[in-house]
């Protein structure tokens, strides 16, 4: 049975509770501090600090990602650019729709900030995208990128925000940043082979309710902070993404597809009900598990069998969009011919002639009235002289 | 289409009990307020500062039209260009379109054109289009004139009608949805006369066939 109708389209409040530290989140911080204070320049060797952000609990606290992010990133902090301001910015043809974006992501603001901290912090927002964009202007805005940039300047303030966006914008969401979005749709069909090989009645159950793959869309676009409720988990699937190969969010959405099989299976096998179920991320989703799932997915599966396979399946959707297409025109063509044809003329008709058309009949016919009259008295005088 | 005895689903809660399934899709461009508008029909609330919608984002109302529960799917989509060629593949299955425009911008206005043509080219030919001038509570910014989108519409059949509506206070949105699930439901009615003959023309057609097949086995 559905329970779309229980469904909210208005966003619940990012949660931005500090949960008290565990043990475990303890014992790592320790051991994070401990390495951090062993370097002379705050650094960790970046194998080990992958290993840090991958497993269990990540880097843990926003301090600690403070440091440990640029280096993560690939981003030299000592040697950062002038910050422009938003005047030197404005001209830029995407200043608005950025504007509107900053304008309406309330959300990702902690709760209580007091309001011109907030307005100061938009504003840096504003200018942290569009300095990218400017500085390549190869790569295009989309609605979401700011979701992962305001990620970023929360946590590591602007400059070196606008180092790692740089960073990012230019590998892991370069795809993401093309002209169209046809590249992105296409990487977001390489969970199907995932889910098929792992969970075949899954895949075809899914695929006969002809879901497609838009529900995970704002999940890849912004590395799940625009749909997760969570800042806690937010922050800890940055850590995971930022220490992990470029597609890496393709497979923690695989595995979240397949730790969710059996609520799936008992959904309405129909496109409405499952975007629906697919699209809401449930907030107890065992995270620190699904980050160890995707990364065995991603050590089992080569990019090059799943790509060969989804090259299979669109091939197979092209196919049947091309079968239902000829349908749909054979059936309109048959109603049209028995039913429509009287409709269609009257109603062509009944648009041709409108007042406006009328003057412009008459207008224009009185124009060639005249110029025939000025014409005729032309040629009449040229052949008298 | 769905119709279901509403005396066999007496057990299911009352959300799944209709008798018409109408599929809507709300697009146009960025910020006109699609989604305020959606949320004020579907909750009746109003949030002031949405976050946008990146892709599509799903909801369902049923509402009693003419004495029948007519069930609505409504997608609402993102209006930035970028994902239009994402977005276009949900408009082929809808009965419905509302084209949202904001009457403070006289470019979502004049946009219009380039999303009609978009309905042209991929909605099937039956789909009814309705118009909506949306944050009509701002009175004094307006940029766009009632009566110039009133005309407009005159040159462009498809278009049901054209309806002004203030998600923030409310106004008109539910009539608006009200006038398009009206007209979607007379729409299947008088379709489903002519469905009833389509289906004994095809019945007919097929019996000669299976007389073959069965002829076929016995020789």
């Amino acid at each position: 049975m559905s329970n779309a109708d229980e469904i909210k389209i208005d966003q619940p409040p990012l949660n931005f509770e500090k949960c008290p530290e565990n043990d475990e989140e303890r014992t790592k911080r320790l051991l994070i501090e401990e390495l951090i204070s062993q370097s002379d320049d705050n650094c960790i060797p970046l194998p080990a600090l992958r290993e840090l952000a991958l497993s269990n609990y990540g880097l843990v606290n926003d301090d600690l990602r403070r440091i440990l992010w640029p280096q993560l990133a690939g981003v030299d902090v000592r040697n950062l650019d002038r910050v422009p301001t938003l005047d030197e910015l404005q001209s830029h043809p995407e200043y608005n729709q950025v504007v509107l974006d900053v304008n309406r992501s309330l959300k990702r603001f902690p709760p209580g900030i007091p309001y011109e901290q907030r307005i100061a912090l938009q504003d840096q927002l504003t200018v942290l995208i569009l300095r990218v964009i400017k500085k390549y202007p190869n790569l295009r805005y989309y609605q979401g990128y700011h979701d992962v940039a305001v990620t970023f300047l929360l946590v590591a303030g602007e400059e070196v925000a606008f180092a790692i966006m740089e960073e990012l914008s230019t590998t892991h969401f370069s795809e993401c940043m093309q002209e169209t979005m046809e590249a992105t749709q296409r990487r977001l069909m390489f969970i199907w082979p995932i889910v098929h090989f792992e969970h075949s009645e899954l895949f075809q159950f899914l695929q006969s309710s002809s879901v497609g793959t838009l529900f995970a869309l704002p999940w890849y676009l912004t590395w799940f902070g625009h749909s997760l409720n969570s800042y806690k988990s937010v922050v800890r699937l940055y850590d995971y993404f930022l220490a992990s190969p470029i597609y890496t969010p393709v497979f923690v959405t695989a595995a979240i597809i397949l730790y969710r099989a059996k609520t799936i299976l008992q959904e309405d096998c129909d496109m409405a009900s499952m975007h629906c179920l697919l699209s809401e991320l449930p907030d107890d989703l065992p995270f620190e598990d699904l980050l160890i799932t995707s990364r065995k997915l991603y050590d089992k599966y080569s990019l090059t069998v799943i790509e060969k396979k989804v090259e299979e399946l669109i091939k197979l959707e092209k196919e049947q969009r091309i079968l239902e297409e000829r349908r749909r025109q054979l059936a309109r063509s048959t109603s049209a011919k028995s039913h429509n044809n009287n409709n269609s003329v009257s109603r062509w008709f009944s648009n041709v002639i409108t007042p406006r058309s009328v003057i412009m009949t008459t207008a224009v016919s009185l124009v060639v009235g005249i110029c025939a009259y000025y014409y005729k008295n032309q040629y009449l005088s040229a052949g008298i002289s | 289409m769905t119709a279901r005895n509403p005396q066999t689903l007496m057990a299911l809660p009352n959300e799944d009990n209709f008798d018409f399934l109408f599929k809507i899709v709300l697009i146009g461009d960025c910020c006109t307020g699609k989604t305020s508008i959606l949320q004020r029909f579907k909750t009746g609330n109003y949030v002031e500062r949405h976050g946008n919608t990146i892709g599509v984002d799903f909801s369902m109302k049923t509402i009693e039209v003419e004495g029948k529960q007519v069930k609505l799917q409504i997608w609402d989509t993102a209006g930035q260009e970028r994902f239009r060629t994402i977005t276009q593949s949900y408009y082929r299955a809808n009965n419905g379109v509302i084209i949202v425009y904001d009457i403070t911008k006289r470019a979502t206005f004049a946009n219009l054109q380039k999303w009609i043509e978009e309905v042209r080219r991929y909605t099937a030919s039956n789909v009814l289009i309705i118009l909506i001038g949306n944050k009509c509570d701002l009175e004094e910014e307006r940029e766009v004139d009632f009566e110039e989108a009133r005309q407009m519409c005159q040159y462009i059949p498809e278009i049901l009608f054209v309806m002004e509506t203030s998600a923030k206070e409310n106004t008109n949105v539910e009539d608006a949805f009200r006038c398009l699930a009206t007209e979607l439901k007379r729409q299947h009615d008088s379709n489903s006369v002519q469905a009833i003959d389509d289906n004994t023309v095809q019945l007919g057609q097929s019996k000669p066939l299976k007389s073959c097949s069965s002829s076929c086995n016995l020789t």
